[in-house]
């Protein structure tokens, strides 16, 4: 490997000063806007690794690094999910069981360098919160072994199809072992709400760095109006609702007549 | 030129919303029938919420009722007092259909009561229609005259508390045009309908009123009883999306002036013929969808949103 040589060239051994690995990220946008004409987005999580530098006595400038990995995980803020289970009932299908699934993220996406069980182990990910299959996830309903495998395994199915829980393992692209860039993808039924972003970086095994930016998620213009509205006094938007109607109906009742 | 539906929160083609209005206004405008139970089931198969979907519908009928409501209204179409009572009936019935469909939608079965509502009512319906038209073209054939006159007496001039309904020229009891609108009030709060289809014939057959007051009064009533099944979703489940309304009637507006025109050009009983093969194919997808193992048996529904 790589780092392993470097560091036999004499950096570990004779090292004075020494100067640790530091991490500069950003994003390509801090805010994402649904508008009206939002069909989805993607995201860049781009930045810069500057690897540690050893000085030995003077003389050798030792670089370590060369095999580092990042670890990019994004979530939206947490909220407790219904899952139901459709069962035959006679002859059709129809919702039978469910569990609720508490704190569960709404949007939840890790991208990597490599695939992630050659970076961290089963252990450190579940620690780190990196992983799909390692997501904590805590079910309010007392539930056996095989349910919870069940349910789980369903929650998540569930969240792929809606490309709201997506694992890209080895996307990220690092340039000269100093840039790196991640894309993520964000669906147009994505949760609104305050986003976490969490960069990592790993070298051997072991997280050095990390680093969070925040992002942020809402609706914009008219939708966001027509979102809040209905959902802050819903009475008064059911009033504008039929307003709305009986206008829209009584102008097109109108233009037709005038036409003709 | 995708748009954004706030309250489905999905993203959608608005051309393909217009073509599905203009489409369903088309063949209301060629029928004579209101198109929420076209419609709502179009909307539920295109991947909207079937909750949104019902509770949106139920907001573009009030918009496409009020104006045909006004046009009968202004040539003395409309018996209002026989359409208050049905609209005092159709909120009552809009209040519990709606806190059926509230507590439905909180156990997770909403989607199965509407798929089985239209499922039950569009089998029977279309089935009713088919059978209907075929016979009548038969007798045509054959040359048969329909039988005409009044029907006779029967157990509806037998209820209590009547009320004469000058419109109308009637003198019947409150009790059967309260319960036909309260349950065109349930059946317009769980499945997004006007219920013309269930009104029309009931106040042609069962209250025997005069041909030219039903199709007014009727949409009378469907104006002001999806008015309130929007309100009461609005307020319960928040579930109306008035975007998806507007582009929805903009398209209906639209098609129903080309349909009424085409429809004029058709025969009666082939046009029955048409539309009830139509509610059939509609009844017949949803049941299928009910029946045959769906790839996905798990589904989320978030709860607690504090957006």
């Amino acid at each position: 490997m790589h780092m392993f040589r470097l560091l036999l060239c004499g950096g570990l051994f004779f090292s004075h000063q020494a100067r640790a690995e530091r991490m500069v990220t950003d994003l390509s946008s801090h805010a994402i806007e649904i508008t009206s004409q939002f069909s989805g987005t993607e995201l860049m999580i781009f930045g810069a690794i500057e690897r540690a530098i050893t000085r030995s006595r003077g003389q050798n400038i030792v670089v370590e690094g060369i095999d580092y990995d990042i670890i990019v995980v994004v979530q939206s803020g947490r909220h407790d999910v219904v899952v139901r289970r459709k069962e035959m009932i006679g002859p059709i299908w129809a919702n039978k069981g469910f569990r609720t699934l508490e704190n569960v993220p709404g949007y939840y996406a890790v991208t990597t360098t490599r695939p992630i069980n050659q970076i961290l182990t089963p252990e450190q990910q579940r620690l780190l919160g990196a992983g799909i299959d390692r997501l904590k996830i805590d079910f309010r309903e007392p539930v056996s072994k095989e349910e919870e495998k069940n349910f789980r395994a369903g929650f998540i199915r569930n969240m792929k199809a809606k490309k709201l829980y997506s694992q890209q393992e080895g996307t990220i692209s690092v340039l000269d072992d100093i840039l790196f860039r991640a894309i993520l993808y964000f669906p147009a039924n994505m949760p609104v709400g305050d986003y976490q972003v969490e960069v990592h970086l790993v070298r051997d095994g072991e997280v050095i760095l990390s680093v969070e930016s925040p992002l942020e998620v809402g609706k914009k213009g008219l939708e966001r109006l027509i979102y809040n509205f209905a959902h802050e006094s819903p009475a008064y938007y059911g009033i504008m609702a039929i307003i709305l109607a009986l206008s829209a109906g009584w102008l097109g009742g109108f233009v037709t007549r005038k036409m003709q | 030129m995708q748009i954004y539906l706030p309250i489905a929160e999905m993203s959608i083609n608005i051309f393909l919303l217009l073509f599905m209005g203009g489409g369903v206004g088309f063949l209301s405008g060629m029928f004579g029938v209101g198109g929420g139970f076209l419609m709502t089931p179009l909307l539920i198969f295109i991947g909207v919420p079937p909750a949104v979907a019902v509770a949106t519908e139920a907001n573009q009928i009030t918009a496409a009722s009020v104006s045909g409501a006004l046009a009968h209204g202004r040539r003395g179409g409309i018996d209002y007092k026989m359409g208050s009572v049905l609209i005092a009936g159709g909120a009552v019935g809009s209040y519990f259909g709606s806190m059926l469909f509230t507590i439905l939608k909180a156990t997770g079965q909403v989607d199965l009561m509407i798929s089985l509502s239209y499922v039950v009512f569009l089998g029977g319906i279309g089935g009713m229609m088919f059978v209907e038209s075929v016979r009548s073209i038969m007798r045509t054939r054959r040359g048969d005259k329909p039988v005409a006159g009044r029907r006779s007496r029967t157990w509806v001039d037998a209820l209590p508390f009547k009320m004469r309904f000058r419109a109308s020229k009637m003198y019947i009891s409150a009790i059967l045009p309260l319960a036909i609108g309260g349950l065109v009030g349930v059946l317009a709060a769980i499945m997004g309908v006007g219920g013309g289809f269930i009104m029309v014939p009931a106040m042609i057959y069962l209250l025997n009123m005069p041909i030219n007051v039903v199709i007014g009064t009727s949409l009378f009533q469907i104006t002001f009883v999806t008015a309130s099944v929007t309100f009461l979703h609005s307020v319960n489940t928040q579930t109306v999306d008035v975007m998806l309304a507007l582009i929805l009637l903009t398209g209906a507006v639209i098609g129903a002036q080309i349909g009424a025109r085409v429809g004029l050009k058709l025969k009666g009983e082939q046009l029955r013929i048409l539309l009830a093969i139509l509610v059939l194919v509609v009844c017949g997808k949803m049941a299928v969808d009910l029946v045959s193992e769906p790839d996905e048996v798990y589904s989320v529904t978030p709860v607690g949103r504090s957006h």
